[in-house]
């Protein structure tokens, strides 16, 4: 019995370092790559909240692991009396709402600068159908489905999301977007991706049966290359 | 909690509820009962009954997405199997499993001998029979059950996009269920508020009847709401009103609106007696006066009421204004105070106790490792740029998970082990009862921890298959659900065993102290018929 609490305890110890792992480890996509911006300062913004939190997540798991280990019922050792103390709650209280308070400054920053459109270079628009996206250039009357978006890298694009039937969500994790595409309202992104190549992402607000079909390819290129693009497309048309 | 000193003799409500009633026997006994603790038993049973159900359909599930590209069902029937695990989950076992424990040990420990309207008690829990079993026969209907989510996003629900009669049904059973809640609810309010023993004031209440009452309050406020959505919802299919159309002067986003108005209360309507029961079994397994009872009541009360203030954060991908963002994040924020005032006061109650690791205590304390690890993915769920890039992707299934399944659950398992031989009034078997622990506890860090990842990766929630990048995070979450499923036969086949052949349970079977020990320990197991010969008096 003695030795099955001690293989217990190590498997809870274990589980615990595991679990802090899998949360912490920056193993996500976008977190090794973020393609954006926007992406940096959502993954700065998350290794901050990561900070704040992993403090009490130690504290409060690690007391209770010393607790569980510690005051086990002895013979003899009677349970101790107290069950006050006002100090000690206001402390527990303070520290928490601090905490919040000094969290919520990177974060409505960082919402602020992804809310914030600077000068746009090029406008896209997004529409979600069931079950596939189609997408427009306004400037150069050009409109597709079911194919790749391309956009050029290091150019500000802001699109219109929007969606033709149910609710949609364009979502692309390496960009740190995520919008939801309503029909008969329009929403709003921008984004800036710093490198040339393909972005994988699917829709994520579920639209019906194929839902889980509804990829999102994004070919990022060079300037040059995406004004041949589109000249190929406006013949096309 | 200086519950435990009981004096014999009659006070002011010693006359008892039903004067000169014969008892009845047979299935008539439990159809025509009026009797707080038979409503409660049933509800548990019922409770079970679909969470067997909702639970084979998780299993459904994890079968399909254990690899890539897999056709073990079709995605249509993917979508209704998942919209009706959630659905099930919420409305047909953890509301429902709260609501029967509340109500065969609320009375009980106010010194009560019965509910304030035992009949309204039947019709509550009546409602949800036909409630459930509506739902489920969906499944067989044209077009099957409604697959659009327990969350049930317009336009997917309007009849153009879902022309069968699931959602009809899913409208009608949520009704009714909602129905029965709201019963509920006035009846646990007037019930704690007013049929409490002599002595017993409200700061002597046990934890668990405090939780009980915020919750029921929370289900009065909230649950209308949800009705009337789902009226407008209803109308919206069946006489094109367009309350949610955007092309009839509509908005779907007014659903999301109303929906989240009661569905992120109900998330503490789910965990709230939960926290009671903790608060109840952490102190008498460690033989501890509760840490900070006050603060206790104050922190239940203030997640009670912030709770409504945050039904925002399940919409910052939305495109909801920005002030309304930054308002909802600091509103959810500032949740986790009231919320670590709780985990602080647990680690305190069991600190410098003698701890007794039978059954429910240890899922009491699995029940903190895993609510720990929710509450902290929530506070970072509450920061918008973090959640919009994690929003509707397995991050979110894996925090709902640690919250409901990690919380709720292993506080529903704490009280079942807890409570049920002084329900039955048999033992169980002891060993069982751990192992079942074990399996529950690591299975259910493999199923869900890996969820995290997938999410972090980009996986979006509610697909029935996944690009194969995803593929060793499901893998692992598949096998973890495996040993989900064996520790819940366990779980069941010791239940039966015991309440078959059990040994029989003593009037307190956990041998509280003298300041843990609450009114149901100091009747026999079961009670007797209206609980107390002569109604204790508190001092
Ligand atoms: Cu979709
Ligand atoms: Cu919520």
């Amino acid at each position: 019995m003695k030795n099955g609490r001690a293989w217990a305890l190590l498997l809870m110890v274990g589980l615990g370092i595991a679990a802090a792992a899998l949360i912490a480890s920056p193993a996500g996509a976008w977190l090794l790559h973020p393609a954006t911006p926007v992406a940096r300062e959502v993954r700065t913004l998350f290794y901050k909240a990561v900070a704040v939190t992993a403090f009490f997540f130690i504290l409060a798991e690690g007391l209770l692991l010393i607790a569980v280990l510690r005051f086990r019922a002895k013979p003899g050792v009677p349970a101790a009396t107290w069950h006050e103390n006002f100090k000690l709650e206001i402390v527990w209280t303070a520290i928490p709402a601090i905490a919040m308070v000094i969290l919520s400054g990177p974060a409505f920053t960082t919402m602020k600068y992804m809310e914030t459109t600077p000068k746009s270079e090029l406008q896209i628009e997004v529409v979600g159908h069931q079950w596939f996206w189609e997408y427009r250039y306004p400037k150069y009357g050009v409109i597709f489905a079911n194919e790749a978006l391309v956009v050029p890298f290091g150019k500000i694009i802001s699109a219109n999301v929007t969606s033709i039937d149910v609710v949609h969500s364009w979502f692309v994790p390496d960009f740190g977007i995520k919008m939801d595409a309503n029909p008969g309202r329009i929403n709003h992104v921008w984004f800036q991706v710093d490198h040339p190549g393909t972005y994988k992402g699917q829709c994520a607000e579920l639209c019906g049966v194929l839902h889980g079909q509804m990829f999102i390819t994004v070919n990022v290129v060079t300037p040059e290359e995406f004004e041949r693009w589109i000249e190929q497309k406006k013949k096309g048309a | 909690m200086e519950a435990g000193t009981v004096v014999a003799r009659p006070g002011p409500y010693a006359e008892a509820v039903h004067p000169g009633t014969t008892p009845r026997t047979g299935i008539l006994k439990w159809l025509l009962t009026s009797d707080h603790k038979l409503i409660g038993t049933m509800y548990i049973w019922l409770a079970f009954f679909f969470f067997a159900i909702a639970g084979a359909f998780a299993m459904v599930m994890r079968t399909q997405l254990a690899a890539p590209g897999l056709h073990v069902l079709r995605p249509e029937v993917y979508n209704q199997i998942m919209s009706l695990h959630g659905t099930f989950m919420v409305f047909f076992f953890t509301i429902p499993i709260m609501a029967g424990i509340a109500n065969y040990v609320v009375p009980i420990q106010i010194g009560a001998r019965d509910m304030a309207f035992p009949r309204l008690n039947a019709v509550s829990f009546w409602l949800l029979v036909p409630a459930g079993s509506l739902m489920l026969a969906s499944l067989f209907l044209q077009g099957g059950a409604a697959a659009a989510g327990w969350t049930s996003y317009p336009p997917l629900t309007n009849r153009q996009y879902s022309p069968g009669p699931g959602v009809d049904l899913w409208i009608l059973g949520l009704h009714l269920a909602g129905a029965s809640s709201i019963l509920g609810g006035i009846n646990f309010v007037v019930t704690i508020l007013n049929l409490r023993a002599p002595g017993m004031k409200m700061f002597k209440m046990p934890m668990f009847c405090w939780t009980v009452l915020v919750t029921q309050t929370i289900i009065l406020i909230a649950t209308p709401i949800l009705a009337g959505a789902l009226t407008m919802a209803l109308t919206d299919r069946m006489f094109g009103t367009g309350f949610f159309q955007a092309v009839a002067g509509g908005d779907p986003v007014l659903w999301q609106h109303l929906f989240w108005f009661y569905s992120h209360p109900a998330v503490y309507i789910m965990v709230l007696p939960g926290m009671g029961m903790i608060s109840q079994i952490l102190p008498a397994f460690s033989g501890k006066h509760l840490f900070g009872y006050k603060g206790m009541v104050l922190a239940t009360a203030g997640i009670g009421f912030i709770g409504f203030l945050v039904w925002g954060h399940h919409m910052f991908a939305t495109g909801i204004d920005y002030r309304l963002r930054q308002f909802f994040s600091f509103a959810s924020m500032v949740i986790a105070v009231p919320t670590g005032i709780k985990i602080w006061s647990w680690l305190a109650t069991i600190w410098g106790g003698s701890l007794r690791f039978r059954t429910p205590m240890l899922f009491a304390l699995g029940f903190i490792a895993l609510f720990i690890i929710g509450g902290i993915t929530g506070i970072w769920l509450a920061l918008v740029p973090f959640d919009v890039q994690v929003h509707d992707t397995y991050f979110v299934v894996a925090h709902l998970h640690y919250v409901l399944f990690g919380g709720s659950l292993m506080a529903i398992m704490a009280g079942i082990y807890y409570w049920l031989p002084k329900i039955s009034g048999k033992l169980y078997n002891e060993f069982w009862g751990k192992v079942h622990f074990w399996l529950t506890f690591i299975g259910m860090n493999l199923t869900f921890m890996p969820m995290h990842m997938m999410g972090m990766l980009g996986m979006p929630r509610r697909i029935y298959t996944y690009r194969p990048e995803f593929a060793i995070w499901n893998h692992i979450a598949s096998a973890g659900a495996a040993v989900l499923g064996v520790g819940m036969t366990i779980f069941a086949l010791n239940m039966l065993l015991s309440l078959w052949r059990g040994r029989r349970a003593p009037a307190d079977p956990w041998n509280h102290s003298d300041e843990t020990r609450t009114l149901e320990w100091t009747v026999s197991s079961p009670p007797p018929a209206e609980n107390f010969h002569t109604i204790p008096v508190i001092r």
